[in-house]
């Protein structure tokens, strides 16, 4: 999945209208004991409270994080990552090994796992599955990265597959491809799978193999997944699990207060202080594989090497680049933008994946005394009013920022940085959509964006290549997944080499050389890994896994650990549970009475003021 | 019978306008949206591995002769063939999934908020400076002044006995438990949206019946000696009641639109979600659909409203 999309989306709720004065009145709210709306039949439900609904359950054409969790719940992938250090675990597949030639992959398929529907699932599902992407053409957007290398898939046997591979390739050990049951997927062809909804029908669920089954969808409205209790991994101790859509965070976290779901994901933080220290709430804030960064144009031009774009030459200067790097000063960053919910970065594979993050032992640590020393050398002479020139031409920058909080936040800070080093900035907002289309053309000096880097770097790492930058169909320039356009030989030939490296230990140690490059080039100056920011009720619900142990993600993870070993509180230590129902009629309308109380309050002492006045106008008529 | 010939040349004349009025917004629309700026196809492809070929086609199928894309459109404005760029579904049946949650919400809400706001405005507008007055009027221009969203986030947290939001509860089914369970999630975002819309009635109809008080027919219903109470029922309100059915009207017309501030604060996947989601893209083929609809929503509410005016008010007819 797209890296930005997550934080597209993010960012454009965060827009959301409400912010300030809802989180005010949150604040000031008690808080009402649990009540039990969300299950009818004395069923044990599980329900998350999400910002944006699944774009759709057909696993071919969602994007969004939280359709690919729905996608998780309700299939089997051949290979998933540990909750330890995110590292590649056997799932479906109990086992896996590369041939010594290196020509192919063996999975040996666990026996004994059927679909919901009774039929036994067996390798040729996955075979089926793996053919399915190799020879579509719709069904290529969602994978078609997984099966780029992938000749062919066959099943030898009911409990073998073997994927013969173009050449050898580190992505067979990452490949998050949900398995589907050749039976019903067979008849929706190549035409049909566009608009295939996959939502259950006459109460019917869609089948599949994993933890839950989808039993109930309503757009805009929730999904309803109900427990697999035969899963091989084990039965989840809850029967179900809603993913309810809030369109606001702040109505999703009253609901938490009320006790109307249980986890609310993805808060901003205002939210998320506004939940801190209430009972029977824990508010968590995790590591992520997520990273922002100032962007600059390292001289854009298209894959063929022609020039493109308005960029300021003087950002072609790695001397400059790096002088704006340690102007930065991350810590406050952290501390005034993210209110202390994250770290100051620095290479491209997040702190999150201990086996590839390159720690830099140098580091561009804030020091407005070097980043002077740094253009001084390169030529750059202050001139009358402050800004540094060279050959006449000052050095005066566009900073483009995107239209959420942070991201502006931040383009003030850098400006205010900037400006003690001799570098005019102009700030300028836009959106997204805006951005995108200026970045493709190379029209920008720097720009404040992020990236959500997965388990397997090799996307990520793509984007610093020279045949990733944009290209030309026509007379019209399109973007590629270059943001930077940087091109450095020297990389291109270690991307190439450590795509090819199935040795785990060397290919993490070409992708820290890879790191340590664009690191001391100042491609980006990145600014800081953010943290995952979540809320749930401790009071009902224990036994969640993070990953990577011990501050990593405790739902929303690559995998479903959580899922399968979070238990509701009652059961796990008798009493406490019940000892929080207690009382939950009495303090709810307790509030409302107060709540109710304080609304008439109000109106009644404006009325008196606008008694007074009608009567002065009544005069005056 | 003469008043029905007079009424016929008002209402051909009225029917022609809304149809003009139509035409026009059907070919404004199409140009409209091709002047936004942003890329659909890099819209619909971000966050995908497209591959090339695949690319190509689609922006083959955007760059097309504009001539040739607008008489594809004229022929048939609703197409139900063609998709959601953003969703990857048809235009129509998007649509037609949001029509009736933002139907029964802001429907409800109007017809609640117009009952009682016209009953106000009576009760205070009749006895203008009294007592009623006094409060109904603070009362109403307090809630009035109160935006939406914050009276929306009001009520979620002082009445914690209702769903914060949805409309129904997952695993509800059958005839009546549905239909009460969409009831009992319709209470707080209908309350919130029909507070508002309350004071504008409440204010609209005070305000025109003050104005009929001091006319001569009412002093002289009273000097043939009805009662104060027929006075008001029989001549002060029908003549009150047109701004105030311009008003409800002209509203409901906006009804498809939908309230997306009381949608979003409640959860409510209804229409004006749905054109904010589409503006963002932009969704051409959504926003095309979701406009036409607000217009023909607008055009056609306008025109009942004028026609009912016809039936209320016979001068306007005759002029």
């Amino acid at each position: 999945m797209h890296p930005l999309v997550k934080r597209a989306l993010t960012v454009a709720l965060a827009a959301g209208l409400l912010s300030a004065p809802a989180a005010g009145a949150l604040a000031r709210t008690p808080d009402p004991s649990p009540s039990q709306a969300q299950s009818s039949q004395d069923k044990v439900t599980f329900t998350i409270g999400i910002l944006s609904d699944v774009d759709s359950t057909n696993p071919f054409t969602g994007i969004v994080v939280e359709a690919y969790e729905a996608y998780a719940l309700m299939y089997d992938y051949l290979v998933t990552s540990s909750p330890k250090d995110v590292s590649p675990q056997p799932s479906l597949a109990e086992s896996y090994q590369e041939a010594p030639d290196k020509k192919s992959w063996t999975y040996k398929i666990r026996s004994g796992v059927t679909w919901s529907d009774g039929t036994p699932l067996t390798a040729r599902d996955a075979a089926y599955t793996f053919n399915r992407i190799i020879d579509g053409d719709f069904e290529q957007t969602n994978y078609g990265n997984y099966v780029a290398n992938i000749e062919r898939a066959e099943a030898t046997d009911d409990t073998t597959l073997v994927l013969h591979v173009k050449k050898p390739t580190p992505i067979m050990e990452r490949l998050a491809v949900p398995i589907l049951p050749e039976h019903v997927w067979k008849d929706i062809d190549g035409t049909k799978v566009k608009s295939y909804a996959n939502e259950p029908e006459d109460g019917k669920p869609i089948v599949g193999s994993g933890p839950f089954r989808l039993v109930e969808r309503r757009k805009g409205q929730f999904l309803r997944f109900e427990a697999n209790k035969q899963y091989w991994g084990g039965a989840p101790a809850m029967d179900e699990v809603v993913m309810r859509v809030f369109l606001n965070a702040d109505a999703m976290a009253q609901a938490l207060l009320r006790g109307e779901i249980d986890f609310a994901y993805d808060l901003q933080s205002n939210v998320f202080e506004s939940l801190k220290n209430k009972p029977g709430i824990t508010t968590r804030s995790s590591k992520y594989p997520g990273f922002n960064e100032i962007a600059f144009n390292n001289g854009a031009a298209l894959a063929d090497g022609t020039p493109i774009g308005d960029g300021h030459p003087a950002l072609k200067d790695k001397q400059v680049r790096l002088a704006i790097s340690y102007a930065i000063d991350r810590e406050t960053l952290v501390a005034r933008v993210l209110n202390g919910n994250g770290a100051p970065g620095d290479t491209f594979i997040p702190s999150m994946y201990p086996a590839l993050h390159l720690d830099p032992s140098v580091k561009q640590t804030y020091d407005p005394a070097k980043a002077n020393q740094l253009l001084d050398a390169a030529g750059y002479a202050k001139g009358s009013d402050g800004i540094r020139a060279k050959d006449g031409k000052k050095l005066a920058l566009r900073l483009f920022v995107r239209d959420g909080a942070e991201s502006q936040a931040t383009g003030e800070f850098v400006k205010s940085w900037l400006k003690d080093i001799g570098i005019d900035v102009t700030v300028k907002v836009m959106s997204e959509d805006a951005l995108t289309e200026i970045i493709g053309q190379g029209d920008f000096d720097m720009f404040e964006w992020g990236w959500v880097v997965e388990p397997d770097p090799d996307y990520q790492m793509s984007t610093f290549t020279c045949g990733k930058r944009s290209y030309k169909d026509g007379d019209a320039i399109y973007a590629d997944l270059s943001d930077s356009f940087y091109c450095n030989p020297e990389y291109d030939q270690l991307y190439d080499q450590q795509s090819g490296e199935t040795d785990p230990a060397k290919r993490a140690e070409l992708a820290k050389r890879m790191q340590q490059l664009v690191y001391d080039d100042a491609a980006y100056a990145i600014t800081y890994y953010y943290d995952d920011m979540v809320a749930y009720r401790s009071d009902r619900w224990t036994g969640f896994v993070p990953q990577p142990d011990p501050d990593g993600s405790i739902l929303f993870q690559y995998g479903v650990h959580s899922y399968l070993a979070i238990k509701p509180v009652s059961a796990a230590s008798p009493g406490s549970g019940a000892a929080a129902d207690t009382g939950s009629g009495m303090s709810g309308s307790l509030v409302a009475a107060v709540g109710g109380g304080a609304v008439v309050a109000v109106v009644a002492v404006l009325l008196v003021a606008r008694r007074r006045r009608a009567a002065g106008a009544d005069e005056r008529e | 019978m003469a008043l029905l010939t007079g009424t016929r040349g008002y209402v051909v004349r009225k029917v022609t306008w809304s149809l003009g009025t139509l035409l026009f917004v059907l070919v404004f629309n199409f140009f409209l949206f091709r002047l936004l700026p942003g890329d659909p196809i890099k819209m619909y492809t971000r966050g995908r591995n497209t591959p090339s070929e695949q690319l190509i086609k689609l922006r083959a199928e955007l760059n097309r002769p504009i001539g040739t894309q607008f008489l594809e459109y004229l022929s048939n404005p609703f197409a139900s063939t063609i998709n959601s760029t953003r969703f990857n579904r048809p235009v129509w049946e998007l649509v037609a999934e949001r029509v009736w949650p933002t139907v029964l919400l802001v429907g409800t809400a109007i017809l609640i908020a117009s009952v009682a706001g016209i009953w106000l405005g009576i009760r205070s507008g009749w006895r203008r400076g009294g007592t009623f007055d006094r409060w109904t009027t603070g009362a109403t221009n307090t809630l009035y002044a109160m935006p939406e969203f914050w009276v929306g986030m009001v009520l979620i947290i002082a009445l914690p006995m209702f769903p914060s939001g949805n409309i129904n509860t997952p695993g509800v089914s059958g005839f009546p438990d549905v239909f009460l369970d969409t009831a009992w999630h319709m209470v707080l975002p209908v309350t919130a949206l029909a507070i508002v819309y309350l004071a504008e009635y409440t204010s609209i109809m005070r305000a025109s019946l003050v104005d009929e008080l001091r006319q001569d027919y009412l002093q002289l219903a009273r000097a043939k000696g009805l009662r104060e109470d027929l006075v008001r029922r029989r001549h002060a309100v029908p003549n009150a009641l047109l701004p105030t059915m311009t008003l409800i009207f002209l509203n409901f017309g906006f009804v498809i639109g939908g309230a997306i501030t009381i949608e979003t604060v409640f959860s409510w996947p209804g229409l004006g979600l749905l054109s904010y989601e589409a503006l963002r893209g932009p969704d051409i083929p959504l926003l095309q659909a979701t406009f036409l609809l607000f217009s023909i929503g607008v055009v056609v509410f306008t025109l009942l409203a004028d026609l009912l005016y016809a039936v209320l008010d016979p001068r306007v007819s005759s002029q």
